[in-house]
């Protein structure tokens, strides 16, 4: 109850009053002397009546006289609130309506017309011409004059002072008149600030809302591109896709005004006195009239360009619409760089998830536990350059005590590889019956792996090892992969053997070469990828074949089981490389066969 | 709205009611109608206009500028004080003599 009262009490209240006249200036004339007779009623001095009068006549005149012939039929509206403060009125007219003027100026003084307006603004203290379709309405509001102490103000001293604030009213007006279009355009921009928007989709409602608002006929908003050297379109209102919008280049000399503006950090303004150069791009948006250009920044870096332009000559933007055109692309710019920050903190959560899939995946195909395949002994490593890499081995049971070897290189990085790793692992262990014929075996692969790999333009170099312990020797086939190092008793030195078909998912009817290599007592063969041969020093130079099979031959003295014969290696390898990062993915498998 | 002929090169106006877009125009051609060749000063007696607006100021610049086709004035007698304001307000009491009393 409370409450009630007090916003009762709160509540102005206002008396107000509503006519209709005929389109015709003696049925408004009529009007308007009613309304001053009802002011009258309300109490308002005799001064301000005569502004009211005179004021609400001009309103109605224009109603009259701009009308049509359909127009004419229909009446001339006049409504009138009256509160305790200020005095409100409203008249609604039907004609084609007109933009009201940013300056309201009187004309020359031979001229026999052209007075109207500037009285109106002259009598009142806020003028609001609303257009709608079929109707407008002019919104006249003035303070009532305080009842106490009122002097009546000298004319001339009124006029100087009216003269004074002139400007400063035509701002303000202006302002005000835009203020609240303005205030709910900038809350809805601010709620989506920071939410994932299309960039394009809301620099294209930001603008139109801004034209709208500062009375603008086209506006071009140009972004900077990527690498910094030109300016580049992203919109132009209206009917852009119309237009033929070159980027401009920000570098040497150019026509642009958008180019100056950037350039000098400064609004340029053109038009009648200042004509857009002749090859000008903007040209194509205005041909004719006037605009102002506004580059814009953040951190002192160029962002973009933004310029608005009015086909009417004679009316230029004021100083509070060109606020505008400042405060809209300020948000803009906010939203340009937030959309960056986010697009750029998605990709990398994309690629660290994506990189965690894949680091996952080749884990899961790395064979847990190494199977025993006396009288030979095995060890594997897989170490990964980067978090994923192409790089994949695999140990199966071949029956007979015999085991499949493979090591492999996916050609490419990430998920992609990591799911060819796994469908290639797939491929060969669904194929036992061929685990003892590696050169079929990888002929068979290829065929299957094909179409896939050759669609996404990647590759897989592949060997596959049959190690045969009953016979002592290893049969071997290659697409593309290093070769099989061999080191026997004996023997000053390792030797590279086999020869190598092509990549898997090059060609996809290739055979491949199937060799058969012994392994006595106490021999040390290894299969690699070119990570360990390519391996560089601090100097950038490359291990190659030759290092490494004089390495493997001193692993063979050194180390007498495999698992040493593995950690020596790797060890005399990490030696080389230093403190050069490793720069690409190192996998091996020693087969020992203990003397 | 009386027209009189004072002397040759006078016409008076008096007894204007109101100048405003309803009448503006007839009250202008009328005068002029009214002008014989030999006038060279129009005296506007508005001590009975109640309201002028901007048709009616329109009107009587083109009055102004049909006397001063022919090297003669306008004067606005006697105007009242809502009238004078109209006229200060579009500085046209700059172009008009004004006389009081």
């Amino acid at each position: 109850m409370n409450t009630s009262a007090a916003s009762a009490a709160r509540r102005e209240f206002r008396a107000s009053l509503r006519l209709q006249a005929a389109c015709e200036f003696s049925a408004v004339r009529a009007a308007t002397l009613a309304v001053r007779d009802w002011l009258a009623e309300k109490g308002l001095p005799e001064t301000d009546l005569g502004t009211w009068e005179l004021a609400l006549v001009e309103a109605a005149n224009n109603a009259v006289k701009y009308a049509d012939e359909k127009a004419r039929q229909l009446p001339v509206t006049v409504e009138i609130s009256c509160g305790e403060c200020d005095v409100e009125a409203r008249i609604t007219d039907h004609t084609a309506g007109f933009n009201w003027p940013a300056e309201v100026d009187l004309p020359d003084t031979d001229s026999e017309s052209g007075r109207g307006l500037f009285l109106i603004k002259s009598l009142t203290d806020k003028v609001d011409y609303l257009r709608g379709p079929g109707e407008n309405v002019m919104v006249l509001r003035r303070a009532r004059a305080a009842v106490a102490n009122e002097i009546l103000p000298d004319v001339g001293r009124l006029q100087n002072r009216l003269a004074d604030a002139e400007t400063a009213l035509t701002d303000m007006t202006a302002e005000l008149a835009s203020s609240y279009e303005s205030l709910v355009a900038l809350f809805r921009y601010s709620s989506e600030l920071g939410a994932h928007t299309d960039l394009k989709d809301f620099s294209h409602r930001l603008l139109k809302d801004l034209m709208q608002i500062a009375e603008a006929d086209c506006a071009v908003l140009r972004l900077i591109s990527p690498d910094g050297k030109k300016l580049e379109t992203l919109l132009a209102l209206p009917g852009g896709e119309k237009f033929p919008f070159p980027a401009v280049a920000l570098a040497g000399a150019s026509a642009s005004v958008e180019i100056g503006a950037a350039r000098s950090h400064e609004d340029i303004w053109f038009g009648s006195e200042e004509p857009l150069d002749k090859n000008d791009p903007l040209r194509a948006a205005l041909p004719v009239g006037h605009g102002v250009c506004h580059a814009f920044f953040v951190a002192n870096k160029l962002i973009g360009t933004a310029t608005l332009g009015r086909l009417m000559a004679d009316k230029p933007f004021t100083a509070a619409q060109v606020n505008l055109l400042h405060t809209f692309i300020d948000f803009l710019a906010i939203q340009i760089v937030n959309a960056r920050l986010l697009d750029e903190r998605a990709l990398a959560r994309v690629t660290r998830r994506e990189l965690q899939i894949a680091a996952d995946i080749q884990r899961s195909l790395l064979p847990a536990k190494i199977p025993a395949c006396p009288p030979f002994e095995l060890a594997a490593a897989c170490q990964s350059a980067q978090q994923v890499g192409g790089d994949f081995f695999d140990i199966i049971p071949a029956g007979d005590g015999a085991l499949l070897l493979v090591i492999a290189d996916v050609m490419g990085k990430g998920v992609p590889a990591a799911l060819f790793a796994a469908v290639l692992r797939t491929t060969i262990r669904s194929m036992p019956q061929l685990f003892d014929q590696p050169g079929e075996l990888l002929a068979t692969a290829n065929r299957t792996l094909y179409p896939d790999l050759s669609r996404v333009d990647m590759f897989v170099t592949a060997k596959i090892a049959y190690l045969d312990p009953r016979r002592e020797k290893i049969v071997t086939a290659s697409a593309g992969h290093c070769p099989l190092l061999v080191w026997r008793p004996g023997a000053p030195e390792a030797v590279a053997s086999g020869q190598s078909g092509f990549p898997l998912g090059i060609e996809p009817l290739t055979r491949y070469a199937q060799i058969e290599v012994p392994l006595p007592p106490g021999s040390l063969a290894m299969l690699y990828t070119d990570g360990l041969s390519e391996a560089r020093n601090a100097a950038g130079e490359m291990l190659g074949e030759k290092r490494l099979l004089e390495l493997l031959a001193q692993t063979a003295m050194q180390a007498g089981d495999a698992q040493g014969g593995k950690q020596f290696l790797l060890g005399r390898l990490a030696d080389y490389s230093g403190q050069a990062p490793l720069a690409d993915d190192q996998t091996l498998i020693l087969i020992r066969h203990r003397p | 709205m009386n027209i009189l002929n004072p002397d040759a090169q006078t016409v008076l106006v008096a007894g204007l009611r109101e100048l405003a877009a309803a009448n503006a125009a007839q009250v202008r051609d009328e005068i002029r109608a009214a002008l014989p060749a030999t006038a060279v000063r129009l005296d506007l007696d508005l001590s009975a206009l109640t309201f002028l607006d901007s048709s009616g100021l329109g009107a009587l610049v083109a009055l102004h500028k049909t006397l001063r086709s022919r090297n003669g004035t306008v004067r606005l007698l006697r105007p009242a004080a809502n009238v004078r304001q109209v006229l200060e307000l579009t500085r046209l009491h700059r172009v008009f003599e004004i006389v009081n009393g």
